[in-house]
Formats: structure tokens, C-alpha cells, sequence
């Protein structure tokens, strides 16, 4: 069968993540977590954000694995989420990244039914203008990507798929 | 090997605000068990039409729910062709909805930027009914009715490259 073509594909680092849900709240979640992880200096790498549904909203983000201790313990202080709001971590994911040409439905679905078969998790899922992204397991992050390149066609002159390269925003700046 | 980059900018930068307008949101959501027959569904040859200008997808409880968003006529063939299956269970339709999206030279690399975005927002009185950033771009669901307001509040918090 011949293979569908990819425009390209990389991973993350290693990651965390957090899901915060929890019944409808005057506070403004995303606002709040937002700005406790600014004052921390902690960049979010992946966000996702739905408050819309009548029983749970939810704000799901990952951040690099090393603020993962930090950020467990600002969130668990007392009175930082909203009554009955529950906080799910998870310690090691990573991220997946696509560059579909086109038909983005399928390749969602097509990837859904390879990782399903290789009991590979999707831990959160969130597009841009031309990328696919998936959070998964880190410990499957390579197994979860040897699914993809059986599935799908890359370009021959394709980048690196890891990182080479991490850039840190520095908290001073040098003068010359 | 590891390179710090060093920059600081007092205004986070941008390199310009984009909208995608006469939308329609559908939220649908899929015990875990059946994420394989989920995915069967969606890797169907009559959705490869569909162009989604937005998707996030949420795990929780044993459930994956999923948010799309796409123009108002595929939206109802979309709606129309999941009604007919069992899974997934649909929850919401709404519409008109628009889309704004940015992105900028540090996006990915720097922290601040989710607070700038929802912080605005909210200080403004906007209601965001969903976000999803990645590969280094913010997306952001609004009321149609709210879009020209998110604009011009987004665009007096970051600034526009020229």
C-alpha cells in the first residue's frame, strides 16, 4: 500500500504535563495559571484550553520536565484552584509534531488507530496553522514515531527529528 | 549541546494577528476503549475534504473529547455524517465562532506569552471558547462578535512587527 506523504515530523524534549479540571468558576483559569507560571519564569510549550463544556472545564499545558517539581507544588497550594478543581500530572511526556500536506482529519484518525494497536497513549492534541501536535508517553516517544514513519511517506532531505539545539530565555542580559 | 539565547523585549513581539471568520465548533468526545474505532471513523476517505482550521483534542476520565473547527458547510456535513455513527458522542455545535491566531520571533523559546494573551482577554471581558497553542502559535475561539475586540485588545498588549 502505498504510503500517505508527511511534510515532516519532529519531537519535543522532555516534558511534563499538567490537566487542571473542574466545575464552572467565576476565576478565570487559564488567566491565573497563566500568570503563576510567568512569576515562576516557566515557559508553556504546549497549551490547551476548552471552558465551554456545561459540566468541566479544563486547561491541560506541558512545560520542560525539570519544572516539573515546582510547578506540582505552586499548584497544590491551598487556594490556588477553584473548590472541587482537580490537578492530573503526568511526569515524562513528550511531543510529537506533524506537518501534514493536507487532509489533516485522516492522518488524525490514521495515527489514532496505529498508536491504539500499538498501545501507544494520546495524552492531548492541538493544531497551528500547519502542524499536527500529539502529547504522548516519552518513554514511547521513539516507539510512537517508528508507527509514523511505517504509515507515512517523509520528504528525503528531512531535518533531524530531535532537537539539536535548546535555547533558554536568559533571566539577565550582558551588556558588550 | 546547549545555547542560551539572551533577549529581552518589553513588549512581546509579534508578527501579526490573522482570523478565520464563519466558523462552526463541534465538540465530541469518545470513551478511551474506542479511540481505535474513533480513529477509523475520522481516517474515512469522504472526510478528506474537510479542511479543520482548529483542533485540540482533551483526555480525562477514561473519555478523549475533541473541539473542531471548521467553515460552516463542511461543519454540518461533518455534524450530519458523526450523528450516523454511535461513536463518537456529540456535545456541542456552536456557530458563528472565529478564530484569531499570532505567532512571533520568540514564541516557543520565551514564557509570558499565554499570560499576556489570556490576561488581556479576560481584564477585557472576553470569553475564549477554546485555545490551543503549539508549535509556537497561540489559536484562540471567540464569539464571532468578540473577534474585532480580541484584535484590537491583543494588539495593544503585544507588539506588531513592522
Amino acid at each position: 500500500m502505498e504510503k500517505l506523504k508527511i511534510g515532516g515530523l519532529k519531537q519535543s524534549l522532555k516534558l511534563c504535563q499538567f490537566d487542571l479540571r473542574g466545575v464552572d468558576s467565576s476565576e478565570e483559569i487559564a488567566s491565573k495559571v497563566s500568570k503563576l507560571l510567568l512569576s515562576q519564569k516557566i515557559n508553556m510549550e504546549f497549551l490547551t484550553y476548552y471552558p465551554n463544556r456545561n459540566s468541566y472545564h479544563q486547561l491541560t499545558f506541558c512545560i520542560s520536565q525539570d519544572k516539573f517539581s515546582t510547578t506540582s507544588e505552586i499548584l497544590k497550594k491551598e487556594g490556588l484552584l477553584p473548590i472541587g478543581w482537580k490537578i492530573r500530572s503526568r511526569e515524562q511526556v513528550g511531543i510529537i509534531t506533524i506537518f501534514p500536506h493536507q487532509s489533516a482529519i485522516k492522518i488524525l484518525g490514521v495515527i489514532m488507530v496505529s498508536w491504539a494497536a500499538q498501545s501507544v497513549p494520546i495524552y492531548g492534541i492541538a493544531t497551528s496553522l500547519s502542524a499536527l501536535s500529539f502529547v504522548t508517553d516519552y518513554q514511547l516517544i521513539n516507539k510512537a514515531i517508528e508507527g509514523i514513519q511505517e504509515i507515512f511517506q517523509l520528504p528525503e532531505d528531512h531535518a533531524p527529528l530531535k532537537p539539536e539545539i535548546r535555547y533558554y530565555q536568559s533571566d539577565t542580559v550582558k551588556g558588550d | 549541546m546547549e545555547t542560551i539565547a539572551v533577549y529581552w523585549e518589553s513588549r512581546i513581539k509579534t508578527y501579526g494577528f490573522q482570523r478565520i471568520t464563519d466558523l462552526a465548533l463541534i465538540e465530541f468526545s469518545s470513551p478511551l476503549s474506542e479511540i481505535k474505532s474513533l480513529g477509523k471513523i475520522l481516517s474515512q476517505d469522504d472526510l478528506i475534504v474537510l479542511r479543520p482550521k482548529f483542533i485540540i483534542s482533551q483526555v480525562s476520565n477514561h473519555e478523549i473529547s475533541f473541539i473542531f473547527c471548521l467553515p460552516l458547510k463542511e461543519s454540518k456535513d461533518f455534524h450530519t455524517s458523526l450523528e450516523k455513527t454511535s461513536t463518537p458522542t456529540l456535545h456541542k455545535y456552536i456557530h458563528p465562532v472565529s478564530i484569531i491566531f499570532f505567532h512571533g520571533p520568540h514564541f516557543g523559546d520565551r514564557y509570558g506569552i499565554a499570560n499576556a494573551t489570556f490576561s488581556s482577554l479576560s481584564k477585557a471581558g472576553l470569553k475564549i471558547i477554546a485555545s490551543g497553542c503549539s508549535s509556537a502559535s497561540v489559536f484562540l475561539v471567540l464569539a464571532q462578535h468578540d473577534i474585532e475586540k480580541a484584535e484590537e485588545i491583543l494588539s495593544e498588549t503585544f507588539e506588531v512587527a513592522k
